[in-house]
């Protein structure tokens, strides 16, 4: 093509260029004036589509570089196209910004700090404590019409005894407690919990615990407000049950335990490990025979058999490429909440990764051994046995050991959309914004992830 | 006596690798066969332990038709024949052990073979043949760890655990330094004057002249020699490789430049 700039008059290149590019072409230069063309409508088409008329200097600008370039041009001198590359970039991206709605103002550092604030301190161990603790029972609401009253609110355990006043109350009233026999001039906690065993603080604005110090003979006695909350979960308001308010005391002993949610957190980790752990097993036992399925050298003797190689292929990767956590969805929906979900959206993942590492190990396979083996005399059971299982066997734990892996880091994900494991916990616990257990969750993904990790690589490295 | 008769060898995508090829091996010989690569050399030596099956023509080994041979007996047929490869062919992950154990199976009982169990006196024999071969102190290497030299001597440890009447050594020296070459073709002198039959594709011309006791030369598949060593002479040589080859020594590789 003739790209070279030929002599022509500058004017009237100028002039063509009113239609963008024109005056290029006229100079000779056809395919700098087709982009020209092409890049002037595309940026003006999406400043228009996109209802912008703020960002139209950008079409505008490159128009008159246009007319200048086609003017210059004519006179045999090219104009950098930096400025129009400029003004393309500024309109894509700035529209782009305000397309996805990118707002620094959101990640302000109070709020991040609100949040990590709590992260850093997470919630895994506690100091172990003595527990003393005694609790009263509590109808809510009042029985009404012909039903029997309220049971006393009262409840004597040895020394301890704690009652509420009046027996029965509804959402929000008023109820006095006492409870005598505790521990002297020490922190009481006071709770309540639902007949379903919600557990509810009383203090502030229901929302952070009630603590009240007894006295010099170990008793207290306060006012407390019926929880807003305590009904929230009957089907019937009005049927007066039982509910309980407990007064707990701790006293600090040496050493440290598990906190409540750190119980959860290893909850939530064993159960992601093994969910992990079971995944791998099952995957490499199904992904073997297919394996030999997806293997060219084995499958490319006749049309039938590589009509299955391409199928099973196929099927692999597109399986591959589906992320588990889709998979983990469907199967929420299929077989309900729960690790068993996240299980099948492993192994089903798993399956497809390792089938396709384990075939790669199969076209790998030396067959020289092979050869020399059956030139002793050896049967096809024991060839198998010295040729080929030595060639497939530590390859094929390395890449199941670095599944494993990949699972446990998967497991802790496929939770979040209730696939089971610590993920479970784990969004639940940032719905609720306990950041402390968040924080806990994440240290101990990190401290799992890097921990297998670790000795993952060390075992594979013995193996290859 | 090994009796090969018109042997003709064509590969499934037509490629004619052997045409008719005819010759006979006393016991006790030391049988070279040389021609370029690709004249047929290592179809002709996997013919004779059946690892490729020939398309026709027969092979006689004293009065039995190995190319008639059901699948047992042709195991009872390897056994009794040894086979060095140029890529040495050891499973590079197991030990030298387990190699040179492999090269038993034959004999071995079948089930505690694959239960990788081994009785004493088989261990015995491969701590012997690797003995014979001079590494018996790289029993518990990994096959991989050794150099390539070393490998070799594994193959022919593994070959003699089969108590051979023939080896069959294809270019078992290709793959070495040519210092190395004299150092494996001794071993397969020692095993040829212990009585073994060897039969051995070569390369280098020098080496023909020192370890063959007779040779047979193949062009295209067709035999267009057979004779002594010594026979084989610049004219020949030409005849056998082509107008343009170049005799190459393997030795002169050593010589300092
Ligand atoms: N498995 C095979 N399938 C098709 N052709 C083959 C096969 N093996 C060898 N050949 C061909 O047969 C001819 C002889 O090969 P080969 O016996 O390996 O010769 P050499 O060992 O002398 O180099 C060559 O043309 C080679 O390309
Ligand atoms: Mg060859």
């Amino acid at each position: 093509m003739n790209d070279k700039a030929v002599r022509r008059s500058p004017v009237l290149a100028g002039g063509l260029s009113l239609i963008p590019g024109l005056g290029q072409m006229y100079a000779g230069q056809r395919y700098r004036g087709g982009a020209i063309l092409i890049a002037t409508l595309l940026i003006a088409g999406v400043v228009v589509w996109y209802g912008r008329p703020g960002w139209s200097f950008a079409p505008i600008g490159i128009y008159l570089w246009n007319i200048w370039d086609a003017f210059s041009l004519a006179r045999g001198r090219a104009r950098s196209a930096f400025l129009p590359l400029l003004l393309g970039l500024v309109v894509a991206y700035g529209i782009g910004w305000q397309m996805i709605g990118i707002d620094l103002s959101a990640a302000s550092g109070e709020r991040a700090m609100a949040i990590l604030r709590p992260m850093l301190r997470p919630d895994l161990f506690e100091r172990r404590y003595e527990l003393n603790r005694m609790w009263t029972p509590i109808t809510v609401p009042c029985p009404t019409g012909d039903a029997p009253p309220a049971p006393p609110a009262s409840r004597q355990d040895g020394e301890k005894r704690a009652f509420a006043m009046p027996d029965c109350a509804g959402v929000l009233e008023t109820v006095i407690v006492s409870v005598s026999g505790m521990w002297p001039n020490a922190e009481t906690e006071i709770w309540w919990e639902t007949n379903i065993g919600d557990d509810k603080p009383l203090g502030g604005n229901e929302n952070a615990p009630l603590i009240v110090e007894t006295d010099e003979t170990g008793s207290l006695t306060t006012t407390i407000r019926v929880p807003s909350t305590v009904l929230i979960a009957q089907p019937d308001p009005t049927l007066a049950l039982t509910h309980r308010i407990y007064f707990d005391q701790r006293e600090l002993t040496s050493g440290f335990q598990l906190s409540r949610n750190g119980r959860f957190v290893v909850q939530g980790m064993v159960e992601s490990i093994t969910m992990a752990l079971m995944a791998t097993f099952l995957s490499a036992l199904l992904a073997i025979p297919i394996s030999f399925l997806a293997a060219r050298n084995l499958m490319s003797s006749s049309p039938i058999t590589i009509v299955v190689y391409v199928i099973v292929r196929t099927i692999l990767n597109i399986t591959r490429s589906i992320e588990a956590l889709i998979i983990a969805i469907v199967f929420v929906v299929i077989t309900g909440l729960g690790p068993f979900a996240g299980l099948m959206a492993l192994v089903v993942h798993s399956v497809a990764a390792l089938a396709k590492l384990y075939s790669e190990v199969i076209e790998g396979i030396d067959p020289g051994p092979i050869e020399a083996i059956r030139a002793t005399g050896a049967r096809w059971t024991q060839i198998v046995r010295y040729g080929v299982i030595p060639q497939i066997v530590p390859p094929f734990t390395a890449f199941t050991i670095y599944r494993w892996d990949i699972n446990v880091r998967m497991s802790t994900i496929v939770g979040f959309v209730g696939g089971g494991g610590i993920g479970f916990y784990l969004v639940q616990w940032i719905q609720i914004n306990q950041m402390g257990a968040v924080g806990a969750a994440f240290l101990a993904i990190a401290v799992v992830v890097v921990t297998l990790d670790y000795f993952s690589a060390k075992l594979r490295e013995r193996l290859v | 006596m090994l009796s090969v008769q018109n042997l003709t060898k064509v590969y499934p995508n037509g490629t004619q690798a052997l045409k008719e090829v005819s010759f006979d091996v006393q016991d006790g010989e030391f049988l070279v066969v040389i021609g370029l690569s690709g004249s047929g050399k290592s179809t002709l030596l996997r013919c004779i332990n059946r690892l490729i099956d020939p398309t026709s023509g027969k092979i006689f080994w004293d009065d039995l038709d190995i190319t008639a041979a059901s699948p047992s007996e042709l195991r009872h047929i390897r056994r009794h024949i040894g086979m060095v490869f140029q890529q040495f062919n050891l499973v590079k992950r197991s030990s030298v052990m387990t190699n040179v154990l492999s090269g038993r199976l034959g004999y071995a009982n079948p089930w505690l073979s694959l239960l990788g169990i081994w009785p004493a006196e088989e261990k015995q024999r491969a701590i012997h043949a690797l003995e014979r071969v001079g590494i018996a102190d790289k029993a518990q290497s990994r096959a991989d760890a050794l150099s390539g030299g070393q490998q070799q001597r594994v193959g022919i440890a593994r070959a003699l655990m089969q108590e051979p009447k023939i080896i069959l050594a294809d270019e078992p020296v290709a793959s070495l330094d040519p210092v190395l070459s004299h150092s494996i073709l001794q071993y397969l002198e020692q095993l040829n004057k212990d009585g073994m039959t060897v039969i051995c594709s070569l390369h280098f011309l020098d080496l023909v002249h020192r370890y063959a006791t007779r040779v047979i030369a193949l062009k295209d598949g067709i035999k267009v020699f057979e004779g002594l060593p010594k026979e084989i002479d610049r004219a020949k040589f030409k005849e056998i490789y082509g107008e343009d080859a170049q005799e190459v020594r393997a030795t002169s590789l050593e010589a300092p430049a």
